[in-house]
This record gives structure tokens, sequence and C-alpha cells, in this order.
């Protein structure tokens, strides 16, 4: 039982860098109704631009390493942005599809060119702090993964309902030629998107290769299927529903790592996003349906 | 001289790929798990021929009917839902086919040696071809026999009113339902096309690369799977060919003189030719001007 709860608490506390991924995706796809599939391999390139921090300045703090991050995010997800969708027209969703996997494939290789593949070494904070309650332990790290990704969230959401820019994201995602009618610049603010999303990625990067110790160009894949898979379970377009199914993915894993092992983990992992193909195809929060 | 061969052996699978992929997009559909079915007709056909000792043929049409069944059997829970969910529902089809091929142990004896799948590393010694003495000549007429027939029946299709159909349902969906089509049973049946062709041309795979492992069926192969057909355009079978040509030939063989840069270029390659043709090399008016060139009757259509 022990063993059950210290997974799933663990799993948990990183799920919310899932839940981080699975924003990215579902912002995208709720402004512009197409998905980036090379988000999550700019994630890990954020992160990685956060480590050239070190390089300049070795011994730089950790929370430098993660600012550089997230602010690298930002301007991968501008780049993504004018490379991938900017000039594709509107009505052919397909090549905009396949040039994101294009700069999928593009972003991995750069990484692995110029880290020849090796891992690398992701400073963290609070990795020697551990909470203790009699058996039961909670990482210091993983506390500030979570800590940190719920602020991002918290940020994200306050700009999303509090600012203008926020209303014109949301009145863009809703019915975009009348947000133009009513004089919204449509472009910016789909430059806008991918720019936020870029920052909340390079965060979320930065997060994971904190909470693993090591950032390697292997992790985009399983980043990508689960960033996705999160997108579906929490429901296309819905920001509160990839919170909660990031979190549940989370758990989900560990937990399955614990009892089956991490070959198999994965698995199970695609089995609960048929589960819920089957019986709710909409996911947990499903959006209404818009009026096109 | 083989060298030839060999990269002919690939281009030919490849298409075979790339149909499989351009058929279920003709519905409109983007399917990511075309790598997939291609992995199960791989291990499918290695295991006829080295455990069941069958020939090459049968097993073939076997990998291939299970690749169809597999797919058919995708289709219904996926085709449930539209558009990009479907992406990312045969996305993660993809990765679990992949990831039960990692965990999948079946190994039997067999004149002292043990033959089979074994998880990660994979399923050694498909000998079929060099033990019944094929040379690569051999394989390569046998794989575009084989793709020649796929394209032929693909072509067929796209000219018959069973095209026409797919076709309309890939303009639109509504417009489609409205004059009678069952959109289910056209996408469905489309996704099994696909899977068939694309559990043959896995099949084909096994027997030439002779060892196959989990880690050659990841997203990067489903990605090529779309990228022919995106690349080559879908107005016509022969686009996809073209694009498998440009692919393997020049991008992957060709440029292989750019050591390490080749593959940063390959990811940039597929977004600048987004960029430049939206609509594939083989678009509309190119076809239109090709038709023109050669002065064919529906040339001035």
């Amino acid at each position: 039982m022990l063993d059950f709860l210290q997974s799933l608490s663990d799993g948990i506390l990183f799920g919310a860098t899932y839940a981080l991924i699975g924003i990215g995706f579902t912002l995208v796809f709720g402004v512009m109704h197409k998905l980036n599939l090379s988000y999550a391999a700019a994630s890990v390139g954020g992160a990685y631009c956060g480590l050239l921090v070190l390089k300049l300045a070795a011994g730089a703090p950790a929370l430098v390493v993660f600012f550089c991050a997230f602010l690298a995010g930002g301007v991968i997800g501008l780049f993504v942005y004018l490379a991938c969708f900017h000039f594709i027209p509107i009505s052919n969703p397909l090549a905009a599809l396949m040039a994101t996997v294009g700069m999928l494939l593009l972003i991995d290789e750069i990484i692995v060119h110029e880290t020849d593949g090796m891992p690398l070494n992701y400073p963290a904070l609070f990795d020697d702090v551990m909470l203790r309650f009699g058996e039961f332990t909670l990482r210091g790290d993983l506390l500030m993964v979570f800590a940190v990704s719920i602020v991002c969230m918290a940020g994200l959401l306050a700009l999303l309902y509090r600012t203008r820019l926020g209303l014109a994201t949301r009145a863009v995602s809703q019915q975009a030629v009348a947000a133009q009618l009513c004089g919204i610049r449509v472009a910016r603010v789909n430059a806008l998107t991918f720019i936020v999303t870029g920052l909340l990625g390079g965060i979320a990067g930065a997060m994971i290769g904190a909470s693993v110790g090591t950032l390697s160009p292997l992790l985009t894949t399983p980043l990508t299927t689960k960033g996705l898979i999160v997108t579906v379970i929490g429901g296309l377009g819905s920001i509160p529903g990839a919170i909660i199914a990031g979190l549940l993915v989370g758990g989900f894993e560990s937990v399955l790592q614990q009892f089956r092992g991490v070959t198999e983990r994965d698995l199970y992992v695609m089995l609960l996003l048929f589960v819920f193909l089957v019986f709710r195809p909409g996911g947990l929060f499903a959006p209404r349906g818009g009026r096109d | 001289m083989d060298f030839y061969f060999g990269l002919a052996q690939i281009i030919g699978v490849h298409t075979l790929l790339g149909l499989s992929a351009y058929i279920v997009l003709l519905t409109g559909q983007v399917s990511l798990a075309q790598a997939g079915f291609f992995a199960v007709g791989a291990y499918v056909a290695g295991m006829l021929t080295v455990i069941a000792g069958w020939a090459i043929l049968p097993a073939l049409a076997v990998s291939s009917l299970f690749g169809a069944v597999v797919a058919c059997a995708v289709g219904f829970p996926a085709l449930r839902v539209k558009g990009l969910m479907l992406v990312i529902a045969t996305l993660a089809f993809g990765e679990a086919v992949r990831l039960f091929f990692f965990n999948f142990d079946y190994q039997v004896a067999k004149g002292g040696v043990k033959l089979g799948p074994l998880g990660g590393e994979g399923f050694r010694q498909i000998r079929y071809f060099p033990e019944h003495g094929w040379t690569t000549m051999d394989v390569m007429l046998f794989i575009w026999t084989l793709v020649a027939l796929a394209m032929g029946l693909l072509w067929w299709f796209d000219r018959s009113r069973y095209g026409a159909v797919l076709r309309a349902v890939g303009e639109d969906e509504l417009a489609a339902q409205s004059v009678g089509i069952n959109l289910t049973a056209v996408k469905v049946s489309a996704m099994t096309i696909g899977g068939a062709i694309a559990g043959l041309g896995g099949g084909i795979y096994a027997h030439y690369t002779t060892h196959i492992e989990h880690a050659s069926f990841g997203i990067l192969l489903a990605t090529f799977a779309l990228a022919y057909p995106i690349l080559g355009g879908l107005g016509s079978v022969f686009g996809t060919v073209v694009a498998a040509i440009f692919v393997q030939g020049f991008l992957v063989e060709g440029l292989r003189f750019l050591g390490d840069w080749r593959n940063l270029l390959f990811g940039a390659l597929i977004v600048l030719a987004m960029n430049v043709r939206p609509k594939g090399f083989l678009d509309a008016p190119t076809l239109l001007w090709i038709r023109r060139l050669f002065g064919g009757r529906r040339g001035a259509a």
C-alpha cells in the first residue's frame, strides 16, 4: 500500500510537466485548430538552450538556467510559427502538419548534432531535500517541479482570463473570422500564442531535465506521445482538462512502473488512451462544439 | 551494381509504405499508425518463413491479411474521432505496437539454434532469400513486381467509383454524407486497404534486411510513410513514387557526402517543401502540364 501511495505521489508530482506539455498542444489546437507536432521537441530544445548558460558562465545558478530555457522556448516557438504556419495557406492543414513533423526532425537532429547524442546533466533545485512522513517521502526536486509548474499554469490562466491579449486569444479560438471583423489581428494573436506556448514548453523542458537529472534527445518521442495523450484524455482544447489529465497520466504511469516494470509501463498508458477513445472520445472536459 | 539494386529494394518497400498512407489520406484522414501495421507485417511474415517454414508468397499474403485485420480493428474505434484526434490515436497505436514487440519473446529451437523474436534484441536471421539462392536482382525485381501490382490496384481504384467516393469524403465529409455515403464504411475500408499494403511492405522489409527490431518501427518510420504522399501530392499514385525516390534516393543516399549535416537538412527540406509546394510535387496544375506534354487524350480536359 505504501509502495502504491509513494509511486502515485511521485508520479503526480512529475505529471505536472506532462500537464505543461499537454497545455501547449491544447492551446495551439484551441486557437488555430491545428496540431503542432514539434512542440515537445521544441520544449526539449528550449531546455538545452538553458544549458548554454552554463557553457558561457560555469557555475551559474539553476534558476538562471531555467529562466534562459523559458526565454529560449519562446524564441523557438516564434520560429516554429514562422516556419510551419505563417506562410502555409490555412486551407491546407496537411501541409502545416507535415511541416511541423519536419520541424520535429530538424530540432531533434540539431540537438543530436550539437551534443553528439550524449545525455547532459541538468541542474536541479532542492535535490538534496527529502520530506519524510514516517516511511513516506516526498522528493524536494519533484516538489519544486510541481510548484513551478503550478505557478506557470496560474500565470497562463491569468494571462488568458485577465488581459486584453487573453481576451483576443479566446475570441480567435471561438471564431477566427468574427474576431478578425472586430479588429483583432489574427496572425499576431496566432504568433503570440506560439510564443506563450513556447515559453511554457521551455520551462516544462527545464523541469523535466531537473527532475530526471539528465537531458537527452531520446526524451522527445515519449514526450510527444505523452503530451498528445494528455491532450486527448483532457479533451482537445481544454486547459483544465490538460492539467488534470497530465497529473492523472503521471500518477498512472508511475504506479504501473512500480508494478509492471519500466518497459511495459508506456504500453498501459496507450491502453488508457484507447479506453478513453472508445468510451469517452471527447475526453474529460470536451469543449462544447463551436459555431463555425 | 548490387548497391543500386539494394537502393531500389529500399525505395520499393518505402513506396509500399507511402501508398498505404496515400489511400488513407485520400479520405482526409491522417494516420501515423502505418508504421505499426508495417511492424505487424514484418514480424508475422518473418515468423512464418523462419519458424513455420512457409514459402515467401503465402507468408506475404498472410502478413498482408494481418495488417488489414489489425488496421480494420484500429479503424473502428479510432475513426469515431475526427481529424487531429485521429493523428494522436494512431500515433499512440503505432507506439503501442512498437512497445509490444519490444516486450515480445517467442523463440523456438531449430537445429540447435534458437530462432524467433527476442524482445529488445529483435528478430535475427530471417534468411529466406539467401537460403533459397535469390540474388539481389531477383529480390529487387520481386519487390518491384509487388509494388507495381499495388500501384496498379490503387490507380484502378482512383479511376473507379470507389476512388471518387474516397475523394468525396476527403474533400467534404458533410457533403459526402448528404449524398448517402456511409462515412464509417469508407474510412474503415480505406484504412483496411492501407493496412494490407503496409503489412505486405513490412513482410518484404523483414526479408531483405534479415534482421528486424522494435526501434526501426518508431515515429520516424510513420513520418516517412506520411511524408511520401504529402510531399508527392495526393493527385496521383505516381506522386508517392516520385517522393520515395526523391527522399530515399536523393536525400538519404545522394546527400551521404554531407555526413552529419544530411539529417539536419532532411527536416529543413520537409519544412521548406511544404512552404513552397503545399500541395505536393505533383499537384493538379503540374499533373495537367505533364499530361499536355505527352499529348494525352485527356490533356485538354
